[in-house]
């Protein structure tokens, strides 16, 4: 090997070595904190772990799973957190699509209609929580002020059978819209002029042109809002622990509040756990499998 | 730790404090000499109570009345010990969240800690066990303590399955009704005596501004079992048996829990089922809600004109009955004890028995505190703060629980899971989900299937 050869292979190790001591904070950090706890809750899911008594851990197989699948609390819970999950990220994403494609074009308004539309990312979560916490009071919030000023008899909104999920998603909707609208605002402002100028020159309206021409376009933005979207809505825990407790009843107890309950209330941290790594897997199956199957990263077509 | 109170609310303490326990104040005594006789008391303990001068204490609780009151307590702990004192107060929502996690992790602190779940602690191991240091005549004078002072009630709840003491009772409480003697008038009624004429009182007094009860039933295992409970074991039903078995789906706790859900569906207010006992409080308080059924202790509240509009309009009673059966109202009696980790125990200890003592009790009672102590309640200051008639309900519902019935469930190793599908069902039969046979049934199977039984 001549003597440059040697001088290359030096200078890409010693480029190599600093790549690799320059990621192993992150690295180590990402570790520590991610993948070490996530072989512990793997490992407890597989025990009889509890804080009653922490002296005594005992593997019991797939015990935990399986009284899980039999549970009919389980299925409860992933009844709700699926219709919960599905039902907010679609209202938000026609939402937010839709806001963004009238944001879309320039306009004097449209700098300043992206600010307020925006303004619900920028509020604290909890905060935004107590206060629709307020707004739901069946006597003195606002929403039954303005139902009772329509004539419509006023609702118990989170405490009612009927509306709490639908007040839950309500929430959700008004707290996570931006975040797609943002997303989706940010890919077509990415997308060249040149096909929508040409389908306005082929005589195609405004609605043919975004559904057929814009819309393919932004698939690629749509999967990732879609897939944040969906992984974070799954895991909903405060505006549910807050507003509603997981009640009435059970019906708005989602897997995350399920899991809460059995670890932290319960002391059942093996329980908890298996929990915990079937909503990973849950997780896991939408991110990888659903959204492939859907092709939306695909962009041949 | 700062001075929270102004010279002049310490010396009304103090002397509020020194009158119940029986010391005559000159006029001219001044706070110096209220202060010394408060610490003299004290000092007439046959403790070491300089044991642990220098060290360093650290109390964990929940924003709770009795964290309040004891904070005007702990300089004079610290004067007389030596031992400095940090209060650390949480809401109960992250104390309950935290405290397993750091208990189970080990850690050393809180020395001295409000108890939530008493059971549960225990099974855990993480409340110390107290006897070792009730029999430690250094630390404790049980001539001056007088145990017989205290409630039979608070005396009784420590007591583990082991004969053994892992915590000291620090509020007594009683589930008591009250009521808005105005809409009472209006509707032309008494203070209901019977469940019967609870519900009729009930139906009555509704109208569009007010409604006719207010009580807990939101979907948790904290907030609708305990006034619940009280129905329950008024009907005649238990929530675990002797053997240890989950007996809610008996035709008496069925019963029990039936009324209570009726008078919520029938009278209570909208949206009744998200609430716990602030927006029980809140709303008797605010004169939304002619009558109430819940802890006695918000009467210090209900009679605060500062806090309440029905300030002078609140009355209390006993829980009613239920046909011939003997009223049971549910009784509380909140723990606090020792963390099985501090490395400072017998410190630990010397405040716990100061802060429950007479003189300790008359401290806090003066501030309104529902203590354990016979002699604390009928303190003319604590009659005055609490409310004369507030306490003399409170006291008839106090003697009228059954300690025994209550720790089964509410002091169980797995209380949690009792509570939590037992509070499920009641807001089921609250919101009108399911009717209380159908609710109690599926609870029950559950709870039995989490205790084993």
């Amino acid at each position: 090997m001549s003597s440059q050869a040697i001088k290359t292979t030096t200078i890409q190790r010693e480029q190599k070595k600093f790549i690799l001591l320059m990621l192993a904070p992150a690295t180590i950090l990402m570790l520590a904190l991610t993948l070490f706890p996530f072989l512990v809750s793997l490992y407890l899911s597989f025990t009889d772990y509890s804080l009653i008594k922490p002296d005594e851990v005992n593997g019991i197989g797939v015990k935990n799973y399986a009284t899980l699948l039999n549970s009919p609390d389980f299925w409860t819970s992933v009844r709700v957190t699926l219709v919960f999950t599905i039902s907010a990220v679609a209202v938000q994403t026609v939402l937010g699509v839709g806001i963004a494609a009238l944001l879309h074009h320039e306009t004097r308004q449209a700098p300043w209609l992206r600010v307020i539309y925006l303004l619900p990312m920028a509020i604290t979560p909890i905060a935004a929580t107590f206060t629709f916490r307020l707004m739901f009071n069946p006597s003195l919030g606002v929403f039954n002020y303005f139902l009772t000023s329509l004539g419509f008899p006023p609702s118990a909104w989170t405490a009612s059978p009927e509306f709490a999920l639908f007040s839950l998603i309500l929430v959700d909707t008004w707290q996570w819209t931006p975040f797609i609208l943002l997303i989706v605002m940010g890919g077509m402002a990415a997308l060249p002029p040149e096909p929508e100028e040409a389908s306005a020159m082929d005589g195609a309206g405004p609605f043919r042109t975004f559904f057929w021409v814009i819309l393919p376009q932004l698939k690629p933005y749509l999967a990732l809002a879609l897939l944040f979207r969906l992984i974070d809505a799954f895991k909903t825990f405060d505006i549910i622990f807050v507003l509603t407790g997981g009640g009435p009843g059970i019906l708005t107890r989602t897997l995350n509040l399920l899991a809460y309950k059995h670890g932290i209330e319960f002391l059942s941290m093996g329980y908890a756990s298996a929990i915990a790594i079937i909503m990973l897997i849950f997780t896991l199956f939408v991110g990888q499998i659903f959204l492939r199957r859907l092709n939306l990263f695909d962009l041949k077509d | 730790m700062t001075l929270a109170y102004t010279m002049n609310r310490r010396s009304i303490l103090l002397g509020a404090a020194a009158t119940t326990l029986g010391v005559s104040l000159s006029p001219r005594m001044g706070w110096a000499d209220s202060h010394a006789a408060i610490l003299d008391m004290f000092k007439s303990a046959d403790i070491d109570w300089r044991a642990f001068d220098g060290e360093t204490l650290v109390v964990g609780a929940m924003q709770h009345p009795w964290a309040d009151s004891i904070e005007s307590a702990l300089p004079i702990f610290e004067e007389l010990t030596g031992i400095k004192v940090t209060l650390t107060k949480q809401s109960e929502t992250e104390y309950v969240a935290e405290m397993p996690i750091k208990l189970g992790a080990g850690s050393a602190e809180p020395d001295v800690m409000m108890i939530h779940a008493l059971g549960q602690f225990v099974a855990a191991g993480w409340a110390a066990p107290l006897d070792q240091f009730y029999e430690d005549p250094s630390l404790f004078d049980a001539a001056w303590y007088d145990n017989d002072d205290m409630f039979a009630m608070a005396r009784d709840f420590p007591t583990q399955p082991d004969g053994e003491n892992y915590s000291m009772s620090i509020t007594a409480e009683a589930q008591t009704l009250f009521a808005n003697q105005k809409s009472l008038d209006a509707a032309g009624l008494d203070l209901p005596k019977t469940m019967d004429d609870f519900l009729a009182a009930a139906i009555a007094m509704k109208t569009d501004m007010q409604a006719g009860i207010v009580m807990r039933s939101k979907s948790d295992g904290t907030a609708g079992t305990w006034p619940c409970g009280g129905f329950v074991f008024s009907y005649g039903g238990e929530v675990i048996d002797a053997d240890g078995a989950c007996v809610l789906n008996s035709d008496e706790a069925v019963a029990g829990v039936d009324m209570y859900g009726r008078l919520l569906k029938e009278a209570g207010p909208l949206g009744v089922g998200n609430y716990h006992w602030v927006e029980v409080l809140n709303d008797f308080s605010s004169g939304a809600a002619a009558m109430g059924c819940d802890s006695s202790n918000f009467a210090t509240d209900i009679s605060d004109p500062a806090k309440s509009i029905v300030a002078a309009d609140a009355i209390y009673g006993a829980l009613p009955q239920a046909g011939s059966k003997p009223i049971k109202a549910n009784i509380w009696a909140w723990q606090a004890g020792i963390n099985a980790n501090s490395t400072k125990q017998k410190a630990a200890f010397l405040l716990l028995s100061f802060l429950n003592s007479k003189p300790g009790c008359a401290l806090s009672s003066a501030n309104g505190l529902a203590t354990v102590r016979n002699s604390a309640w009928k303190s003319a200051a604590f009659q005055e703060r609490f409310g004369a008639q507030a306490a003399t309900a409170a006291l008839a519902n106090l003697n009228s629980g059954d300690a025994v019935i209550f720790k089964r469930a509410w002091f169980h190793p797995k209380a949690a899971e009792i509570l939590d599908p037992w509070g499920i069902a009641i807001n089921e039969v609250a919101t009108g989900q399911k009717d209380a046979r159908t609710a109690l049934t599926e609870a029950t199977d559950k709870i039995n299937r989490a205790l084993g039984a």
